[in-house]
């Protein structure tokens, strides 16, 4: 039991991160549709960037200390870490002290933490601007985020084990909460999707922007390093919000769950590149705005587990 | 137990005696506690079960100091952070060669100490005040050995706080007393005090507790008084000092009947210090400042897990409060560890830079790289980041208001899940701020040359001291299951109940639900093989680095073009700016072409909201009081004469 987990995890880490460009190829290509381009030749694209980058020479601002150096490094380990955790393949209780859901949160925190050093370490104005905004984006979505996925957990009688969240969400007791339920998760799926930067909260592809706009002293194979870690972060933003709210059809065969999962995946980045292609970029003070109304949306669904439990 | 404390004695006499020789005491007045909280360490770590007792006859009353479970926990914390802020005093107090005694330091830091140690082991009445009384009364020296304008104002505000909190608690202790009919604390328990009795000792006893430890809006005095003390006092004093009042909260409500209400009232008080004290962090300037408005928020993380302990008690649920005290106790050991940790940092900063204002450093990182990595693992610790003890304990609090939740009415439900979205929120704000305090001061360009040129590593007793507590901080993070399993210990003496609180590798909380950071930390380290062979199967460039300036879109960059502290947290005062209103100066100087000066300065608006009027109010008072007393000698003469002929009619008719 316990090595299978083990076996099933780092298969499931390394074929997500061996997929995760190509994920980002096809949403590319989606976001070119929708926004009439042509867009990149073919889903490989991303594949064929990163593995140029590897082979740039780099350069580095003279005042970085060892923070930028490591952290590509860092971060690229920190959101394999949660990908790795979560409890697509395997769902034993091997490892169940890993997968705990405000571990992840604070896990997401730890990244945002080296992000944020790592951006000023550069010395780059835009790169600390970027990470003073990414600060300020967390910090609208920390809310919601904490607030709908507590309601879940509980309704899953407290406990915050992503695999009893998944078990109880997957049993046919979730049909008795189903609006509690459908609340918390359109709140949280909003902060899902600002999460992963795109319009209208933030351009990620843009330079002087609040994703990339760190990356601006990196190049070579650290910027190549980085960027994988940023397309792993949405994976693994994403991936939370499956595993918490959309666990069916379950399935017993760990390989057949992978590939639902990429499915399901592709289908976000689907809606996703929707949203985007047709929204504007939004200053950040309306995110807040926007914000607002999830968290009241994270609320509403606090409030129904509340009367739903008293009635 | 009575060897540690005339160890620290012994140390605070012979550096009183070495006053004339300033190297000698320094070694000699911080040599001397460094080897008695090094023994203190092990000694009420071994006393961290069972009780043991000590009295000292003096010729009026004796002492008697009793070291229960609780009191050797707390006295742990303090000879732990005492430890490494003793062997950095050593080195520290040449910043103070010149202008001050070193002996005369060492001395009252020793008494600092050991009062300190005191006050969590006293067992009466009197004796406790006493020592309270004098720990306020040493720190207030120790701040003084700063002096400027600006420390005497704050110890002035230092003192009348703690003198109005000790009041409470004075008026508390003798109301219990007279309840209990004895003045020794073992007569308390089950004193049998009415509900309405309880209800104003609790009050009494909160807000006076509260006023040491910094609660909101009893917070004022803390960013004023603790940056203003040597670094090495100032981490004593955030790290330990309101622990104390911690200390004193527990155990005064170990003896009442506790009322629901009351738990919840500490979590709403908990939630609103730690918010307000994460928001007015993030925009101080002043390192130390900034360090200290961390410690009200931190005090307010520790009152949500005290919060959901003392509402299992009165709810008569012991799991749930051993689970709500597990989180708060494990809070204090590791908010005592790392924040002791980021003022030995601050200081040995400021030990080479001269300056606390953060604006015009940076860069220090590669001057000072020792310094640099243990403020850096402190700040993670404080941001509560995986695998380090912060986590640990607030991962705990998040267990226990989740348990608290789901146990409780409509109200209380959403009370604790409001603490949970504010305890989160906090976490949020943290981390924006420790990003912000060690990406400006360590790294960048410097924004001022001329300190960065001199600046370099501090001496190594200084960076031994701090990495004594770098040690503790991963220690309690990694050993989390062991420490949970000591503190469990602790607990089950405060709620009569605990449960088991690890699983192997893991911590495990109430429901069941567990969490280990040496996996979470071995996942880490392999995954973290995966971008290195990822260099080795893409043959990467192999030519060195090119160093270059930072780019400035073409144009020629600046170190003042980097970002500074204040536009780091800017758009975040924007939006916050009813809870700063910020003050803004706008300055120019000659003529067109001058220089123009800009500066803004957030406020704490609570001065404004709550003291001033209070101020305003007492001097309308006295001015109001001062008719009577308005130099002419006639009128003096009247009131003698009138006296006079009210004590001569109460001799004849009384």
């Amino acid at each position: 039991m316990k090595s299978s987990d083990i076996l099933y995890l780092i298969i499931q880490v390394i074929a997500i991160i061996l997929i995760s460009p190509l994920l980002d190829g096809v949403k590319r290509i989606m976001l070119a549709k929708f926004q009439s381009r042509r867009g990149p030749a073919d889903v490989f694209q991303t594949y064929r960037d990163i593995i140029k980058l590897f082979k740039r020479s780099e350069t580095m601002p003279d005042c970085g200390t060892w923070v930028f150096r490591t952290a590509p490094y860092l971060m690229f380990a920190i959101m394999a870490t949660v990908i790795a955790v979560l409890p697509i393949m395997h769902s034993g209780s091997a490892l169940s002290a890993a997968a705990d859901l405000f571990l992840i949160v604070y896990l997401f925190a730890l990244m945002r933490f080296i992000f944020g050093v790592a951006s000023v370490d550069s010395g780059n104005p835009f790169a600390g601007i970027g990470g003073s905004r990414e600060q300020m984006v967390a910090l609208f979505v920390e809310p919601t985020i904490i607030l709908s996925s507590v309601v879940v957990v509980f309704l899953a009688g407290g406990l915050t084990n992503l695999v009893e969240i998944k078990n109880f969400v997957s049993s046919p007791q979730i049909l008795k909460v189903l609006p509690v339920f459908i609340f918390s998760g359109v709140a949280f799926l909003f902060a899902t999707y600002v999460e992963t930067g795109k319009k209208p909260f933030d351009v990620a592809e843009a330079e002087q922007e609040i994703q990339e706009g760190l990356l601006a002293e990196y190049a070579g194979k650290r910027l190549a390093l980085a960027h994988g870690a940023l397309i792993l972060k949405q994976i693994a933003i994403v991936g939370l919000f499956i595993t918490i709210y959309i666990p069916w059809p379950v399935v017993g065969n760990p390989f057949v769950s992978l590939v639902l999962f990429l499915i399901k995946l592709l289908v976000f980045y689907y809606f996703a590149s929707f949203v985007e292609g047709v929204s504007t970029r939004l200053r950040i003070g309306d995110t807040r705005l926007a914000a607002s109304g999830a968290f009241a949306l994270a609320f509403i669904s606090l409030i129904l587990f509340v009367i739903g439990r008293v009635g | 137990m009575s060897v540690i404390y005339l160890m620290f004695i012994a140390g605070a006499a012979a550096s009183l005696l070495l006053y004339k020789f300033q190297k000698a005491a320094a070694y000699i007045g911080f040599g001397i506690p460094a080897a008695a909280s090094l023994y203190g360490i092990w000694f009420f770590f071994m006393n961290l079960t069972g009780t043991s007792e000590l009295v000292v006859q003096f010729p009026v009353m004796a002492a008697k100091f009793t070291l229960d479970p609780l009191g050797a926990f707390f006295s742990l914390v303090i000879s732990l952070v005492g430890f490494a802020a003793s062997i950095y005093g050593i080195h520290y107090a040449e910043e103070y060669r010149e202008s001050v005694s070193i002996g005369a330091m060492g001395f009252f830091f020793n008494l600092f100490m050991v009062f300190m140690l005191m006050v969590v082991s006293a067992s009466h009445v009197f004796w406790f005040m006493v020592f309270w009384e004098l720990m306020t009364l040493t720190s207030f020296f120790l701040i003084h050995f700063n002096d400027s304008e600006k420390t005497a104002k704050a110890t002035i505000l230092y003192m009348v706080i703690a003198h109005v909190g000790g009041a409470a608690i004075l008026a508390g202790m003798l109301l219990m007393s007279s309840a209990a009919g004895s003045f020794y604390f073992q007569d308390f328990k089950g004193a049998g005090v009415g509900p309405v009795m309880a209800t104003v000792l609790f009050l009494l006893f909160f807000f006076g507790f509260g006023s040491k430890a910094g609660v909101f809006p009893i917070h004022v005095w803390l960013p004023e008084a603790h940056p203003a003390a040597p670094s090495h006092v100032s981490a004593l004093m955030s790290a330990v000092m309101i622990k104390t009042a911690i200390y004193g909260i527990i155990r005064t409500c170990m003896w009442l009947p506790l009322n629901e209400w009351w738990g919840i009232m500490i979590i709403v008080f908990g939630a609103l210090s730690a918010l307000l004290g994460v928001l007015y962090a993030l925009t101080q300037h002043d390192t130390k400042a900034l360090l200290a408005y961390h410690s009200v928020e931190n005090i307010g993380i520790i009152l949500l897990g005290c919060g959901v302990g003392f509402y299992g008690m009165a709810t008569g649920n012991a799991i749930l409060a051993a689970a709500g005290f597990i989180g708060g106790l494990y809070h204090v050991i590791n908010h005592a560890t790392f924040k002791g940790l980021l003022f030995l940092g601050a200081g040995s900063v400021i030990f080479r830079t001269h300056t606390k204002d953060m604006e015009i450093l940076g860069g220090l990182g590669r001057k000072m790289p020792l310094t640099a990595f243990a403020f850096l693992i402190g700040a993670m610790a404080i941001s509560a980041l995986p695998p380090l003890n912060g986590f640990v304990s607030e991962w705990f609090t998040y267990q226990s208001l989740i348990q608290a939740a789901l146990g409780s009415g409509v109200a209380g439900t959403i009370i604790f899940t409001m603490a949970i979205v504010a305890l989160a929120l906090t976490g949020v704000l943290a981390v924006m701020c420790f990003v912000k305090v060690y990406s400006v001061i360590f790294t960048g360009t410097p924004r001022d040359e001329k300190i960065w040129e001199h600046a370099k590593e501090s001496p190594a007793l200084m960076v031994a001291g701090m990495f004594v507590l770098v040690a503790a901080c991963v220690a309690l993070g990694l050993g989390a299951p062991y420490a949970a399993t000591k503190i469990i210990g602790v607990v089950t003496y405060i709620t009569g109940t605990g449960f088991n609180a690890a699983a192997g590798i893991s911590v495990k909380a109430v429901s069941g639900s567990v969490v280990s950071p040496v996996l979470i930390s071995i996942i880490f380290v392999s995954m973290l093989f995966v971008p290195i062979i990822f260099t080795l199967v893409f043959k990467d460039s192999t030519s060195t680095m090119r160093k270059t300036k930072p780019w400035a879109c073409g144009a020629k960059y600046s170190s003042r073009m980097q970002i500074t502290a204040s536009p780091f947290t800017g758009f975040l005062r924007q939006t916050m700016n009813w809870l700063y209103r910020s003050e803004v100066h706008f300055e120019e100087t000659n003529g067109y072409f001058g220089k123009v000066k800009y500066s803004s300065h957030a406020k704490d608006i609570w001065w404004d909201i709550i003291y001033v009027p209070i101020i305003k109010g007492f001097s309308g008072l006295s001015q109001m009081l001062s008719v009577i007393q308005n130099g002419r000698m006639q009128i003096y003469a009247s009131y003698v004469l009138i006296m006079l002929a009210v004590f001569i009619t109460l001799a004849i008719f009384g």
